[in-house]
Formats: structure tokens, sequence, C-alpha cells
């Protein structure tokens, strides 16, 4: 097509799968970051709050090249507000990531044994649901080129169904931890708020990885 | 004397202009192939060639017959016929000039918008801007409005309610894929020999009515469909093809494809942009021929069509071959679903108006096709301002031509007036 080439644009939706590895990549460092607070290793937190950092910034540069190449005056074959959306919480993951290594460096935080076990069931099962919506983020490009429709596409909205449920699953721990927390009597007030800290951050990564299956879905099924 | 170089000129006017329609479009329609490893450029240029020149032989006339003769009619010229072979002329020379400027700087125009500005210019300028039939001029217009819409819903309509709905989104997309071949393949058959013999050239004992026409295509498209048939089911993937295979063998067998629709579309350009070339031609020759008499109707004759074509496949194998060249493996985004979808809607779109007589821009069907399928969620992303750019050239290639026409007009008046 001679000097028509021009007409095609550069997809967006190889790098937005870029996007979502290294923002998983973020959230793989919640693990190590959880056990290093459960064993008291203020050393090592301060590594893993470095590495941390270091990833999501790289996470917000993948953003940013992403917008910078959906200019309004390319057609795209989903909406451009349904890009951006999904691109949003998926940064919100790696922000909430970021925010538990912050957290954890900022004072040694004693939890007692008992809560060890409930606390890093919640981590996993967050590391979990990142997991699962990396998987489906990674078929992006597979369904563009299959125009988002047939097998592939119903197999990733059945996995998005799966993220819901996980999401609902880890607020139930998150609940369930909270109480056991907030009605203790033997914690300090200020590990209260840590901890309560933490478990913000790591709902909020559950939570905008729903968000972001919630867009994945509004993409394939809109138009 | 003064005639024989009129008709030297004539000719070498008409070959260039020729020259420059094969140069310009062959990209157009092979480009894809080529990049994508479908085809090397040498077997592409010698079925551009093919298929240029049958589309232009065989199809070409109509076109041709409304660029010579409907526009502007000979009865305007009866006081010297001469004037109007001038004028053709200068049409012809001065739309080839601007075509290979707009060539040179790597920019996509269309050859009909450019014939036809310098047609209307030397009219206007030579006997008024009463002796232009603007009733035709505004059939013309609308058609090239109307072209690229329809090439767009046409490529749409493959895409989104053939290939997304029935390959893409079924349960075995590879038996479907199989079983769409034949079907695509019949059909691009089944056009193309309608499109010659229903009242195709007489000279060929082509020119059939539509009792005889309709039975013959269907029965060619019948036979084609059957053989590509047989020849799959040797390659018939028996076995399930696994699951992360499933959408690239999706694409291998739409690409057996790619090779025809490209011939096709090289076969529906000849037939309508020879006549950019063949029209005014005709024209001049026949007024040169009989210097005093002004014909009635101008007269497409079969070796016209043949010079035309000859010099299309020129241009397309001595520059075309160059833009192919430069196109690159980088051609991503054209996999061959949406290549066929894009391509047999602008073809099919071009050779029907052909056969009206109707003579409108490949170039802007291509792009209206391209924005079909991409409506229909075909392609990751498309610029439009490229788009616009390209929808928006043709302001510029009617005045300039018409412009260059006029200047020649005066200058060949001069000269030979």
């Amino acid at each position: 097509m001679g000097g028509l080439l021009g007409v095609f644009g550069k997809s967006p939706f190889e790098p937005l799968v870029e996007h979502a590895r290294k923002v998983h990549e973020c959230v793989k460092l919640v693990r190590p970051i959880a056990d290093a607070i459960l064993s008291g290793e203020q050393e090592r937190l301060n590594e893993l709050q470095f590495q941390m950092s270091k990833t999501e910034y790289e996470a917000d540069q993948l953003k940013d090249g992403v917008r910078e190449n959906l200019p309004h005056r390319y057609f795209l074959p989903v909406d451009r507000e349904d890009i951006a959306r999904f691109l949003a919480q998926m940064d919100r993951i790696a922000d909430d990531a970021q925010d538990f290594a912050i957290v954890a460096t900022f004072r040694r935080i004693g939890l007692p044994k008992e809560y060890h076990e409930e606390f890093l069931a919640l981590v996993d099962k967050v590391v979990q649901v990142s997991e699962i919506l990396l998987g489906v983020a990674e078929k992006l490009a597979l369904l563009q080129k299959e125009s988002f429709v047939g097998p592939d596409a119903e197999e990733v909205l059945s996995k998005i169904q799966e993220v819901a449920r996980m999401e609902w699953e880890s607020d139930k721990l998150s609940r369930k931890l909270a109480r056991h927390y907030y009605g203790s009597s033997d914690l300090d007030p200020i590990t209260i708020i840590l901890i309560d800290k933490l478990c913000c951050a790591l709902g909020g990564i559950a939570n905008h990885a729903e968000n972001v299956g919630k867009n994945l879905r509004l993409m394939i099924t809109r138009r | 004397m003064v005639l024989t170089t009129l008709l030297i000129i004539a000719l070498v006017g008409g070959l260039y202009m020729a020259w420059n329609i094969g140069a310009n479009d062959v990209a157009n329609a092979f480009g894809a192939s080529v990049g994508g490893g479908a085809l090397t450029i040498r077997h592409a240029i010698v079925l551009a060639a093919i298929f240029e020149f049958g589309g232009a032989f065989l199809v070409g006339a109509p076109v041709a017959e409304t660029i010579s003769g409907s526009i502007v009619s000979p009865d305007n010229f009866t006081v010297d016929p001469k004037v109007l072979a001038i004028g053709m002329l200068a049409a012809l020379l001065g739309a080839s000039i601007w075509l290979n400027i707009a060539t040179f700087f790597g920019q996509p125009v269309s050859t009909t918008h450019a014939i036809i500005g310098g047609v209307v210019g030397f009219a206007v300028v030579s006997c008024g801007p009463a002796c232009v039939h603007w009733l035709e001029m505004g059939t013309i217009a609308a058609s090239w409005v109307v072209s690229p819409l329809i090439g767009g819903i046409l490529a749409y309509s493959i895409y989104r309610w053939g290939i997304r709905r029935y390959v893409l989104n079924s349960r075995h997309p590879v038996f479907m894929a199989m079983a769409f071949v034949p079907v695509g393949m019949g059909a691009l058959a089944a056009i193309v020999t309608f499109s010659v013999v229903f009242r195709g050239l007489p000279g060929l004992r082509l020119d059939l009515p539509l009792e005889w026409a309709a039975p013959i295509a269907a029965g060619a498209g019948l036979v084609v469909a059957a053989a590509i048939r047989l020849v799959l089911r040797k390659r018939m993937w028996r076995h399930g093809v696994p699951r992360a295979e499933r959408y690239k063998t999706v694409e291998r067998c739409f690409g057996y494809m790619q090779v025809a629709t490209a011939s096709y579309m090289s076969f529906a350009h000849g037939a309508n942009d020879c006549a950019n070339a063949i029209g005014p031609l005709a024209a001049a020759i026949q007024i040169i021929g009989n210097p005093t008499e002004v014909p009635a109707k101008i007269a497409i004759p079969p070796w016209l069509l043949a010079f035309g074509g000859i010099g299309i496949v020129l241009g397309l194998s001595t520059y075309g071959y160059k833009v192919i060249q430069t196109i690159g493996k980088n051609i991503t985004e054209i996999t061959p679903t949406r290549g066929f979808s894009s391509d047999f809607g602008t073809a099919t779109t071009v050779l029907v108006f052909s056969k009206l007589g109707m003579p409108i821009s490949t170039t802007f069907v291509v792009v209206g096709a391209v924005m079909g399928v991409g409506l229909a969620r075909g392609f990751a992303a498309l610029d439009l301002t490229v788009i616009r750019r390209i929808f928006m050239s043709w302001l510029i290639t009617i005045p300039t031509s018409a412009v260059l026409s006029i200047v020649l007009y005066w200058l060949l008046m001069e000269i030979f007036g």
C-alpha cells in the first residue's frame, strides 16, 4: 500500500501489556517485604523498598510511553477512555504496592505470632489476584488481533470473573484480620495504625486489580 | 506535417500518462503481499503486469468513453476540431506532469482527479464553461464521494459479518477459514468473469447479454471454488491445531488468497485508470485521423486499450518496482484477513464503477475500505490525519492539473493552432 502505509499507527496494545508486566513485578516484591516485616529485618526492608521504588518508576515511564502514543487523531478499536482508565487503575496497583513497601520502613513493627498466618494469607491472596490479572492482561494483544471475539475473548471474560471473586475473598481475609487486630488489647496503637495502613495498601492492590478487569471487560464487549 | 507532429505528441503523451498511472498505483495492490513475504518483487511485477493489462484491455472501454466524450462533447468543436485534439493533449500532458511531481515527493495522488481536472481545465478555456456537461461532471463528482463509501461498507461487511463472525468468533476458526477460502476465490472468479463477458469487448465476441453472462460467471465461480477446495483438502489440517497456533493458522489460510486478491486489485485498477490515459488519447487520435470531421462519438479501438495497458506495465515495472522495494517488511498491520477484506471490497467497488463507466479514484476507495475494516475493529490504530490529508489532496490535484492543462493548451495552440 505504498504511500498509504502512513495510515497505520503504532499499536497501543503491546505497550499496555509491557506496563502490566512491570506492575506485576512491583506486586511480586510484596511477599518478600511481608516476610521481612514479620522477621524484623530492617536492612532488608530498606533494600526491598529501594527496589520497589525503582520498579514503580520504570512502570511510570512505560505508562507515560503508552499515553504519548494515544493521540486523539488515532482511530482505535476500543474507546480511548477505556484504555486510559485501564492504564490508570494499573498505575494505582503499582502505587499501592509502593505504599506497602514504604510503610514497612517507617518503624520496626513487632507483630505477634498469632497474626502471622492471617497476614501472610492476605498477602498471598492479593498477589494471586495480581497474577491472574496479569495472565488476562497479557492476552490483550492477542485479543486485538482476533478483533475481540472468539473463544479467547470468552476465556478472558471468565478469567475476569475469577479476578473479581478472588478480590472478594481477599476482602474477607482483610476484614477477618482487621477484626483480630482491632479487637486485641495487647497491641500498641502505633502498631495497629501501621498494620492498618499495610492492609489498606494490600486491599487497594486487589481492588484496583478488579477494576482493571472491569475495564478490560468494557473494552471487549463495547462495540 | 503539423498533424504528424501532433500524432507523435499524442502517443507520447498517452504513454507518459499511462506510465505515471502504472508507477503510482501498483504498490497499492501488491505492497502488502510483497511486504508480508507472500511474493517476491519480481513475481509481483509479473502478476501486476498481466492483470493491469488484462483489466485495461478487457474492461477499460466504458470509462475511456466517458472521459473522451461525455465530459465535453465533440459537437462544440465543429469550427475547428483540431482544437479538441490539442486540448486533450494538453490535459494529458498537464495531468502527467503533476502526477510526476507528486510521485517524486512521495505523495499518493489520484490519477483520475488529475486527468479530469485537466480535461475540464482546457474545456472551460477553449470553448467556455457552457461546453462542459456539468450534469455528467456532477455525476462523476458524486461517484468520487460514493465509491469510497461503498468500498468502506463492502470491506466492513466482509470483515465484520464474514470473517469476524464466522471465522474469528467460531468454535473452530481454522475449519471455518479453510471453508472461507474457496468461497472467496469463487466469488472473485465470478465477479471478474462477469465484468469481462457482460457487455465486454465486441471485437473479441465478449459482448454478451445478461442471460449469458450471469450463468457463465456463476459457472466460472463454482469451478474455481471447487478446484480450490480440492487443493485445500490435500493440505487440510486433519488433526486439531494447538490452541496457541490457531490465530496464526487462520491468517495463513487467508494468506493463500492474498496473491489472488492483489491480482484482482490490479485488474480493477487497470480497468478504471487506463482510461485516464486512453480516453483523451482516443479523442485526439480520432480527430487527427479526420481533421475536418467532428466525430459524433469517440471510438475506443482495442489496440488503443492495449497501448495503454503496455504503458501501465512499463510504469509499474520501472518506477513502481522501486516504490515496492522501499516498503520493507514492516507491514505487520495488514494481516491477510484484513488485507483480504479491504482488497476485495476495493477491487469489487472499482470494477463495478468501471463497468458503469464512472472514472473513480482507486486511492480513495482503498482508504475507504481500510476505514471500513478499522470500524469493524480490524486495526490496532489508524492515523486519521493521514487519511484526511489524502482526501484533501484532491483539492490541490484538480485545480493544479487544470491550470497546467490550460497553460499547455495555450502553448500548443500557439505552436499548432
